[in-house]
């Protein structure tokens, strides 16, 4: 017999995310959810943007990584709350481990909770952790084609940083045309160029992150 | 390669079933996938023919229906099928807002 379903497929995960998302309203946090390639700058960033916005509000941070605690570490050294989730080889982070994190977390005392997700430009795009919004970093050394070839991802984030904008000159990526793609595929994406290593449009990020937390 | 942690929500959801209807044996599992969900069908039949040994799927096929990508325009409400990822709207300046092509669903469970 064929019997008819139409269950999603991730709706355990969905409805877990939900209850995040719903909990997160509650308490008054705001959540990013970070993602993007291994190497392509997410933690520098992070550190960055830490630096311009801890004295401001309140940020706790979620590190997703494999095995190691290197990022949780270099986060804590900026003086926020940071918890560690390993993954143990699992390429994403998904709702429930987000909702075993936040019990250790006081959440209403932070305004901001930010997510690094595992490096990847796949897996992470597909699992709603009940973040408020997704942000991706593409950096330059990636190339100028990541947009096409990782769709969901650039379609999901409502921001896209342009990292390491200060390598540009001493590679083929095509500025221009990465913008387009990006627009064209997610007509409403709010991009920054940015570099950690030379200050570069960070301040207009931190200012930017600032506004959706008090709005 | 999050395919493993599809094939195992897949297989949970079919045997679910199987159960809720008292049957033995699963012969297909139809999906319904869209074309921007991000889904390696062949690392997904890879995941699940592992997973599903020693169980009611163990002989059991996943059925793809693949669902492409269409949006409607939020100015002229014309509904478009995009072949490349453009969401501008190709006959005025509105932006095509995603319809289908995300969905990642078990369609059906064939079984007895």
């Amino acid at each position: 017999m064929e019997i008819k379903l139409m269950r999603n497929i991730l709706g355990a995960n969905d409805e877990i995310a939900a209850q995040n998302r719903k909990i997160f309203t509650e308490r008054g946090v705001v959540v990013m959810n970070l993602m993007g390639s291994p190497g392509s700058g997410k933690t520098t960033l992070l550190e960055k943007t830490l630096t311009r916005l801890a004295d401001k509000i309140k940020i706790a941070v979620i590190e997703g990584d494999l095995f190691t605690a290197k990022d949780a570490e270099r986060i804590e050294r900026a003086g926020v709350d940071v918890i560690q989730i390993n993954t143990a080889g699992g390429c994403h982070l998904d709702a429930p481990m987000i909702q075993k994190a936040c019990v250790s977390l006081n959440l209403d005392a932070i305004d901001l909770l930010i997510v690094e997700n595992v490096g990847n430009l796949v897996c992470p795009a597909e699992f709603d952790i009940g973040e408020n919004f997704k942000a991706v970093v593409l950096s330059i050394t990636e190339g100028d084609d990541k947009p096409l070839k990782y769709p969901l991802i650039f379609k999901e984030s409502e921001v896209t940083l342009l990292n390491k904008i200060d390598l540009l000159p001493f590679t083929n990526f095509d500025l221009q045309s990465a913008r387009e793609d990006l627009t064209t595929l997610h007509p409403t994406i709010k991009i920054f160029e940015t570099s950690c290593t030379k200050d570069t449009g960070l301040d207009d990020w931190a200012a930017w992150l600032l506004g959706k937390v008090a709005r | 390669m999050h395919e493993a942690t599809l094939a195992e929500n897949i297989l949970d959801i079919a045997l679910d079933a199987a159960k809720q209807n008292h049957a033995a044996k699963i012969f297909k599992v139809g999906l319904t996938l869209g074309e921007m969900a991000g889904v390696e069908v062949e690392a997904l039949n890879l995941s699940f023919d592992v997973l599903k040994k020693n169980t009611p799927a163990d002989g059991a096929e996943l059925v793809i229906k693949r669902v492409p990508i269409s949006a409607t325009c939020n100015k002229c409400g014309k509904n478009f099928r995009l072949e490349r990822y453009n969401f501008f709207c190709p006959e005025c300046d509105g932006i095509l807002i995603l319809q289908s092509g995300r969905e990642l669903l078990v369609e059906f469970v064939d079984c007895e």
